[in-house]
């Protein structure tokens, strides 16, 4: 055990805190704080050219191997540079997909063509990807995927045809990761595919869902015979299962501690409201921020501890148990915001439905418990894999 | 020592239940949210004709001359309903209020008129309280009643002046009221006032409870059905315990919420000036199961729930407006405790229920 950044590890952590001290300003001032989770509308344009900004600057995907274009930080960097990075209050990214999900997918299962073929623009913030999991009858269930992949002899492609939901980005994406199915026999996790689809292409059509946020920020994404090259399917047809489950294993990675620090603004904003308005002389008031406060340094340490030793970033038992920790303390620190705010809890800023900050927060927190797998099924995993109890039984409809 | 309703009680229950159901359409909100006033003028006929406006207004000014006890199931109706119209607060609250003046002999005569146009329908009154900054409803009124300090003032809707402000829940409309105050509006001032402030905002809280239980019922009902026709892993949703568990944990609240708000609605009839805990207790208790059958029916909904398509958020954004309005979990938790905690506090069993609770005669245990 040894609870402390090297001395090589402090000076990267400077070198970081410069280089977006002397960049996050000017005309990208106002997409500070902006962004992310609940706020993924606004300012999109500027966070896109944020985007390459951060790629001139050699800081995007910067936990992959040098040979594909990063930096090929330590895990304790990537951490270093995720902390910084939400204090200075660099905006929501929106490559994140496509640099902590596709990218070390293709790294460790695609073709080289394929690498050279996405890397690139992955790296370059260029590129923006979106994830084709969720179907209406594929949520928790994310096996009982109905989208059909057909590989086409006289084109010698693959024409997809099905409806994904609840996509995130899919309007501002260039390439969604489809699960399909490729063996149209099947049913559950046999017979699925990997699929890179280019979403600018006729058969493919986007519908944006209004949360109860009033924005959009979630899309039904439909294929109609959306064309796919031979090339662009990622392991062999029947393997998509093994391959869309290792790349959730990377979601779980070292952004959750960028997460964290968010968190902690977002904790620093209640507390300072609290003192403002008077708040925090309710006793029940007081030992709620104390809860929030020893919530978000039990899930900082235990998340350093998941990071011990993982040096290939795979995913360890005690990951399991930080969705449901954290997707729940989050919850209870929205409603902390709103008893905080009181009654101009209840108050838009702004017609037609703006939210302010922690509005949204509290808004988007009850998605928290439910999107990346509902708390519900976070228990079974805890319960069936890491305790190893009986499996639930699965109905037969 | 009896806690049902009697027939007529629930008869009348029944009856603007099943209106509600019938002409409250979820559409038909979604309507009054895009529509100037944000109210629905046949709605408003036919509550009156019902008699809402009129339940709690005397006899002697063309009232039913009812009490709290009757009301409370109809403004558990209206929560289930998610009714967007302020009939339950107008009718408790501006109701109550000017019944209470009439009682107290202040301005009789002008008090007695409004009562009048109340119950016919023809004039509609608000009321506003400090512990609420915003007033739902409030352009709509033609009068509104209005403290300041201890003073109660019933100002005309052409000396009042409006800013409209945004909910959450788009089914309110509230304002801020801007108004000068002056003797010429004042109807009661001093103890007076301050007791009848008092009274007000436990008839308020007392309203909002009501409601509350009704919206929590309401939520539980649609996630309840939902679970039922949702399949995952090749079967419904709602036969794993984890989902059967999150509303079985919100139907024990509820039901254990109910007789602690009909308790409050028959002390703050019998026995007003003891009903600040009773009331507290009542608004507490319902506000929890409200905001935990809103977290759960959100969650069993999944994703769907979280859509502005699902009709769910029209119940969770009224849960969520009325556990605040007229004191949140915190205030009514500090006006528990500083009653349970006074050196003389009324505890013992023969003051939980009955004769020696309502007539005791030692106010500052109150």
């Amino acid at each position: 055990m040894k609870l402390t950044f090297s001395a090589e590890d402090e000076q990267f952590r400077q070198e970081v805190a410069n280089w977006l001290a002397n960049n996050l300003c000017g005309d990208f001032e106002p997409i500070r704080f902006r962004g992310g989770p609940g706020d993924e509308h606004s300012f999109v344009a500027e966070r896109k050219a944020w985007e390459k900004k951060l790629a001139e600057g050699g800081w995007t995907a910067i936990g992959w191997p040098k040979e594909y274009g990063g930096r090929g930080c330590s895990i304790e960097q990537q951490v270093i540079f995720n902390e910084e990075y939400a204090r200075a209050g660099g905006p929501g990214r929106m490559g994140h997909i496509g640099e902590t999900l596709v990218g070390p997918t293709l790294i460790a299962y695609g073709t080289g063509e394929q690498k050279e073929k996405y890397l690139p623009g992955i790296r370059a913030g260029k590129d923006l990807w979106c994830q084709g999991y969720s179907e209406p009858s594929a949520g928790s269930d994310l096996a009982n995927v109905k989208t059909k992949a057909q590989f086409d002899e006289a084109s010698k492609q693959w024409l997809l045809n099905g409806q994904k939901v609840w996509t995130s980005l899919a309007h501002e994406s260039q390439f969604c990761f489809v699960v399909a199915r490729t063996d149209p026999a099947s049913t559950g996790q046999k017979g699925l595919g990997f699929f890179l689809v280019d979403m600018d292409q006729p058969g493919v059509t986007i519908r944006p869902i209004p949360q109860l946020t009033g924005t959009a920020e979630f899309n039904e994404v439909f294929f109609d015979d959306a064309v796919c090259s031979a090339g662009d399917i990622v392991g062999a047809p029947g393997d998509g299962w093994r391959v869309a489950m290792a790349l959730l294993g990377f979601e779980r990675g070292v952004s959750t501690l960028g997460q964290q620090m968010l968190f902690q603004s977002e904790l620093d904003d209640i507390v300072k409201i609290a003192k403002e308005n008077g708040a925090a002389n309710d006793p029940s008031i007081r030992q709620r921020l104390a809860d929030a406060h020893i919530g978000l340094r039990i899930m900082r340490y235990n998340s350093m501890r998941m990071m011990s030793g993982g040096e290939d970033g795979s995913l360890q038992k005690e990951a399991m148990i930080y969705k449901l920790y954290w997707a729940s303390w989050h919850r209870n620190l929205g409603k902390l915001a709103m008893d905080v705010l009181g009654p101009e809890s209840e108050l838009l800023t702004d017609a037609p439905y703006e939210l302010n900050r922690l509005q949204s927060l509290f808004l988007f927190t009850r998605a928290d418990t439910i999107y990346g797998g509902t708390n519900q099924i976070q228990r079974n995993l805890i319960a069936e894999r890491a305790l190893g109890m009986p499996r639930e039984p699965r109905g037969t409809v | 020592m009896d806690f049902t309703f009697t027939d007529d009680q629930l008869a009348f229950r029944d009856s603007v239940g099943s209106m509600l159901e019938n002409e409250v359409t979820t559409a038909s909100i979604r309507e009054r949210w895009t529509g100037d006033s944000g109210e629905n003028g046949d709605m408003l006929n036919m509550l009156n004709e019902m008699g809402m406006n009129s339940l709690l207004v005397p006899e002697s000014c063309g009232g039913l001359g009812m009490d709290l006890v009757d009301f409370v199931l109809l403004a558990d109706a209206c929560g289930k309903a998610a009714l967007p119209e302020s009939i339950v607060e107008d009718a408790v609250v501006a109701g109550g209020l000017l019944s209470d003046l009439l009682a107290s002999g202040q301005h009789t005569d002008q008090v007695q008129e409004l009562l009048g146009g109340v119950a016919a329908g023809d004039i509609r009154v608000g009321c506003a309280h400090i512990i609420n900054p915003y007033s739902n409803f409030a352009h709509r009124k033609d009068w509104m009643l209005l403290a300041n300090g201890n003073d109660v003032h019933l100002v005309p809707k052409s000396d009042l002046k409006f800013t409209a402000l945004k909910s959450v829940d788009p089914s309110r409309r509230l304002q801020k009221v801007d108004w000068a105050p002056s003797r010429k509006t004042r109807v009661a001032e001093g103890e007076v006032g301050a007791g009848l402030q008092r009274a007000t905002l436990n008839r308020g809280a007392l309203a909002a409870a009501a409601q509350l239980l009704g919206l929590a019922q309401a939520m539980v009902q649609q996630a309840v059905d939902y679970s039922a026709t949702r399949e995952q892993f090749g079967k419904a949703i709602g036969t794993n315990q984890a989902v059967k568990h999150l509303m079985a944990d919100c139907a024990v609240q509820i039901e254990f919420a109910k007789p602690v708000v009909y308790r409050a609605a028959y002390t703050v009839g019998v026995a007003p000036q003891r009903a600040d805990w009773a009331v507290s207790h009542a608004k507490t208790a319902a506000g929890s199961a409200a905001e935990l059958s809103a977290r759960n029916a959100t969650q069993v909904h999944g994703a769907m729930g979280y859509t502005w398509e699902c009709d769910l958020h029209i119940w969770v954004k009224r849960a969520w407006a009325l556990a605040k309005e007229w004191g949140d979990a915190g205030f009514h938790k500090n006006r528990i405790h500083e009653w349970l905690l006074q050196p003389n506090a009324l505890l013992g069993p023969e003051f939980t229920f009955g004769k020696r609770y309502i007539d005791h005669s030692d106010s500052a245990a109150a």
